[in-house]
């Protein structure tokens, strides 16, 4: 396998930000998050960061159309800004699966968002494997995830402790690996053990379980704690829901979609002031039922990637790995 | 032990049938994790803890119940405890249908960085919890322990001074980036005991008070209006900041209003008794009127 010394990693990054727009995990001022390298810049390869990269293809905020209007007359005009070359490094595996399930929603099932794809499209993703859970929050395996190897990406990179270990996952990975070639050695490689998760939710049949739940009173017990604020949505690497609202000054405006979240109670307010999820109750439920239920009858695969962020920041920890756990103690009738 | 106290004293409130619901703490998923519990059966009651980590404000849960038949039982700490007296002071919550359990604190802890099991003794308090005055409660039914000696607080507004110091470019650069981190997730708002407003004006999209595009305006809008509008009802118990994702200084700017008001219209802590109203919450003769 083709190896690289975690030492000369920042040196293969000053060589790609050559040819593209590079975003790296970056640690430095405020929250971890995917940044633009510069050259000489410090990445941070350690751990998840705590923003995930699903802002690199579905920005918290997109313009996505711009309007005037002149008497009768008036224009409307696409705004779809292509972005250059870009290229994400140091996915890790629990995100990479998240990548995946956006992908469902903006490019499956008869519509292509083209704001999504235009920039899914011009980004080349290499992963970094971890050897066990990142964060004590941290249960990828239990959703499936393999926390050592991502496979759709272009590149991958096993932690194999001073070094990484490279695997080209497609043309363009494998050709990628060629042009950077005198980076990499040649060795035989053997890879760790996997460390042991703390959390390990099973969630096998919790979908048809669901089918059944959904006047249970679990959710009225589950939702008591919940302050309703977005930070789980928001910190979700796979929580997709938009709003699309405008600005208009003049005779010109624009309509932009933003980030919106079903914890919020105004979510699913109509304009006649009805509210068909009224309490906390009702949109607790529907966060886990989204994730653990519709989401897989639609796509066939969990709206969870084990990535552990939701936990890890809720003000009262509300735990999705403990109400997995209840959910399979419930004893239906 | 606390704990043992607070079981039997939730057991008794429920087997009497004198609350319905008891709010307290429970482990959660880690050792380090107590989250809050609403406990209505008695034999529920085991669960209740009370430790390091329960840094939770639980008042805030009184606004869930304000049309509750019967009475409410929650266990409050010094900060808990002041923001009751708030929220009494508002008229969100009538004295007669709550039941206030109070235990003096002895200062949260901080989780451990890595999770790995280890003394909590040598964890460090929780920065909420480092400039608190008032770790005794000061409102409830009936006290679990011995009050603790309040802290030596050296000057709580010492960050804000050091921040004062600095140029106008300067502070409007360093708030402008924090703000620019802002994700817009309300924990802030949704955790705070003086946020208590039926409707939120942020929620109140019709109106557009607040554009929801994230972005340096609108985050400003956001993170100003909330600060000045827990003005003199800021009761410093600093959950704002404990729980934001983003790990903004919410209460530098809490603080910096706290001192503002100080200085117009003379010392006040919000939440230390029932009696003294919020500055900003009645008119008095001699207020000053300098920007009149």
């Amino acid at each position: 396998m083709k190896t690289i010394a975690k030492s000369k990693v920042s040196a293969l990054l000053d060589e790609i930000a050559k040819e593209f727009n590079l975003l790296v995990p970056t640690s430095g001022d405020g929250a971890s998050k995917f940044a633009p390298y510069t050259p000489g810049s410090q990445a941070s390869f350690d751990g998840r960061t705590l923003l995930p990269p699903k802002d690199v293809f579905f920005p918290q905020t997109e313009k996505m159309y711009k309007f005037t209007t002149d008497g009768m007359a008036g224009s409307l005009e696409t705004v779809l800004e292509a972005p250059k070359h870009q290229m994400l490094f140091g996915v890790r595996p629990c995100d990479v699966k998240s990548i995946h399930e956006l992908d469902h929603v903006f490019l499956t099932k008869g519509f292509v968002d083209e704001f999504y794809q235009s920039k899914r499209d011009r980004t080349f993703l290499v992963s970094i494997g971890c050897n066990g859970p990142a964060e004590p929050t941290c249960f990828c395996q239990s959703m499936g995830v393999n926390p050592q190897e991502a496979d759709a990406v272009d590149v991958h990179l096993f932690d194999l402790g001073s070094e990484y270990g490279a695997a080209g996952k497609s043309e363009n990975g494998e050709a990628f690996l060629q042009k950077y070639a005198s980076f990499f050695n040649e060795a035989d490689v053997q890879l760790p053990a996997v460390a042991e998760f703390a959390l390990n939710p099973n969630v096998e049949g919790i979908t048809e379980k669901l089918q059944q739940m959904f006047d249970h009173p679990l959710w009225e017990e589950v939702s008591k704690k919940c302050l309703g604020c977005g930070a789980c949505t928001y910190l979700c690497p796979t929580c997709h829901c938009f709003d699309i609202s405008g600005r208009v000054a003049g005779n010109q405006g624009f309509n932009f979609r933003c980030w919106d979240s079903c914890m919020f109670s105004e979510y699913t307010r109509m304009a006649g002031g009805h509210n068909p999820r009224p309490s906390k109750k009702e949109r607790v439920r529907n966060r886990f039922l989204h994730k653990l239920q519709y989401f897989p009858e639609r796509y066939g695969d969990l709206l969870c990637t084990g990535c552990g962020r939701c936990l890890s920041k809720c003000p009262v920890n509300i735990d999705i790995t403990n109400i997995i756990k209840q959910i399979r103690e419930v004893e239906l009738a | 032990m606390i704990t043992e106290k607070m079981r039997a004293a939730a057991k008794e409130l429920l087997e009497k049938g004198e609350v319905e619901t008891v709010i307290g703490w429970e482990k959660g998923t880690f050792w380090y994790n107590s989250t809050p519990a609403f406990i209505s059966k008695p034999e529920q009651a085991d669960r209740l803890v009370f430790d390091e980590f329960c840094a939770n404000n639980l008042a805030k849960y009184l606004l869930d119940y304000r049309n509750a038949d019967g009475k409410i039982a929650v266990f409050v700490k010094g900060c808990d405890a002041r923001a009751v007296n708030r929220l009494l002071q508002d008229n969100q919550v009538k004295r007669e249908k709550v039941y206030l359990i109070g235990i003096p604190c002895p200062g949260m802890k901080e989780a451990p960085k890595t999770g790995a099991a280890q003394d909590t003794a040598s964890l460090p308090l929780l920065a909420k919890c480092q400039s608190c005055a008032t770790p005794n409660p000061v409102i409830y039914d009936q006290l679990l322990g011995d009050p603790v000696p309040a802290r030596e607080v050296p000057n709580r507004f010492a960050g804000v001074e050091a921040l004062e110091a600095k140029g106008a470019d300067e502070k409007y650069e360093r708030w402008g980036k924090l703000f620019s981190e802002c994700i817009r997730c309300y924990a802030c708002r949704n955790v705070c005991p003086a946020c208590n407003c039926r409707e939120c004006a942020f929620d109140a999209n019709g109106l557009n008070w607040l554009g929801k595009q994230n972005n340096l305006q609108e985050n400003q809008m956001f993170n100003i209006t909330r600060a000045m509008h827990v003005a003199g009802r800021c009761i410093e118990c600093g959950e704002c900041e404990r729980v934001c994702p983003m790990g903004l200084p919410l209460m530098d700017i809490n603080r910096k209003i706290i001192k503002d008001l100080n200085e117009l219209f003379g010392s006040y802590d919000a939440g230390l008794n029932l009696e003294d109203r919020p500055p900003l919450g009645h008119y008095k003769l001699d207020d000053p009127e300098k920007f009149m």
